[in-house]
């Protein structure tokens, strides 16, 4: 007979076989509190990795609502969701896949005001949004706190990924510059979805200690060609984060 | 001398490839950055984010080397 024990070790058996995982490594991942910033195409995808491998807590922040044009790359979310809150759907779909863990819904505006109160207690974040003012406010929450944050940002079939630690490693606005992108992009699920699981390998690389991150390296994806960059990416000793004003590199 | 720029997403189209579908032969003059050669070639500058070559982000003000591949990276900012 299985008992409620044996049945969470058999759910992770295909995962701690991992080399330096093991139940220590999956005890992290009980252990540890992930803020997902973004219930959106790369949320939807990262946060599922996450709860099905077992991170014990999980906080969905996302102000906004299911629409329609969500549909294509937003897989936690189905057409009955439309006019939904997006964090509370997220929310429940995690839970019900993965009912040893717990997952909290924030539906709230991420900015330079908010964004430290809402990731609280939270020892990674994962930025899933889709803009960049609010990756900015995000960032500058992880230079002021020190919590790491796995950056992601996807347009067309194009994906970007680091593992952000400042003062260890660049910040976002180290290498990433202030221009908004010229028009909103086009994210098809296909790219969301690839760059959001890479996510979650990042955190849970993090979490278990196993592997290395792409602390100082940016992953540039290019899926139309296909092709995988791995590129360093340095300190901006002037950067208006995490550097020291007026000092440039 | 002469350098090359690669895209291989929307920015493409702006490069208009030569050299193959992502490749951009492109001759240059005394050592100008990679804003002067891309302003050259009439390619907006908020459609370029960064560049990168030999495994390093190249930012706008870098001036690059006789026959270097310079990789351009748009502006990424969805989720």
């Amino acid at each position: 007979m299985q008992t409620p024990r044996n049945g969470i070790e058999e759910r992770y058996a295909r995962q701690v076989g991992v080399p330096g995982w093991g139940a220590e490594g999956q005890q992290r991942l009980a252990a540890a509190h992930v803020f997902v910033a973004g219930a959106g195409g790369l949320g939807c995808a990262a946060s599922l990795y996450l709860a099905a491998a077992g991170v014990g807590r999980l906080t969905v922040c996302d102000a906004d609502r299911v629409e329609a044009s969500n549909l294509n790359r937003q897989v936690l979310y189905t057409p009955q969701d439309i006019g939904h809150e997006k964090a509370s759907i997220a929310a429940g779909r995690l839970g019900a896949l993965n009912p040893s863990i717990e997952v909290a819904p924030v539906v709230a505006e991420i900015d330079e005001r908010t964004a430290c109160g809402l990731v609280g207690d939270a020892g990674l974040i994962l930025d899933c949004l889709d803009n960049p003012a609010t990756r900015f406010a995000l960032n500058r929450c992880s230079v002021a706190t020190g919590i790491p944050m796995v950056y992601a940002a996807v347009s067309d079939l194009t994906g970007h990924v680091s593992f952000l630690r400042p003062p260890a490693t660049p910040c976002l606005e180290c290498f990433v510059p202030r221009t908004p992108p010229p028009a909103e992009p086009a994210v098809p699920g296909v790219t969301a979805g690839l760059v959001g699981a890479i996510e979650a390998m990042e955190a849970i690389k993090f979490l278990t200690g196993i592997g290395e991150t792409l602390a100082g390296r940016l992953l540039v994806i290019e899926g139309a060609e296909p092709r995988f960059d791995v590129i360093a990416i340095a300190k901006n000793p002037g950067c208006a984060a995490c550097g020291k004003p007026g000092k440039t590199d | 001398m002469v350098i090359y720029l690669r895209s291989g997403g929307r920015l493409r189209e702006r490069l208009r490839p030569d050299v193959d579908q992502y490749t951009r032969r492109v001759e240059v003059g005394g050592s100008p950055t990679l804003r002067e050669i891309l302003s050259a070639m009439d390619i907006p500058l908020a459609l370029v984010a960064f560049g990168f070559s030999d495994g390093k982000v190249r930012r706008l003000d870098y001036r690059p080397g006789d026959g270097e591949v310079i990789t351009l990276q748009p502006p990424v900012a969805g989720g």
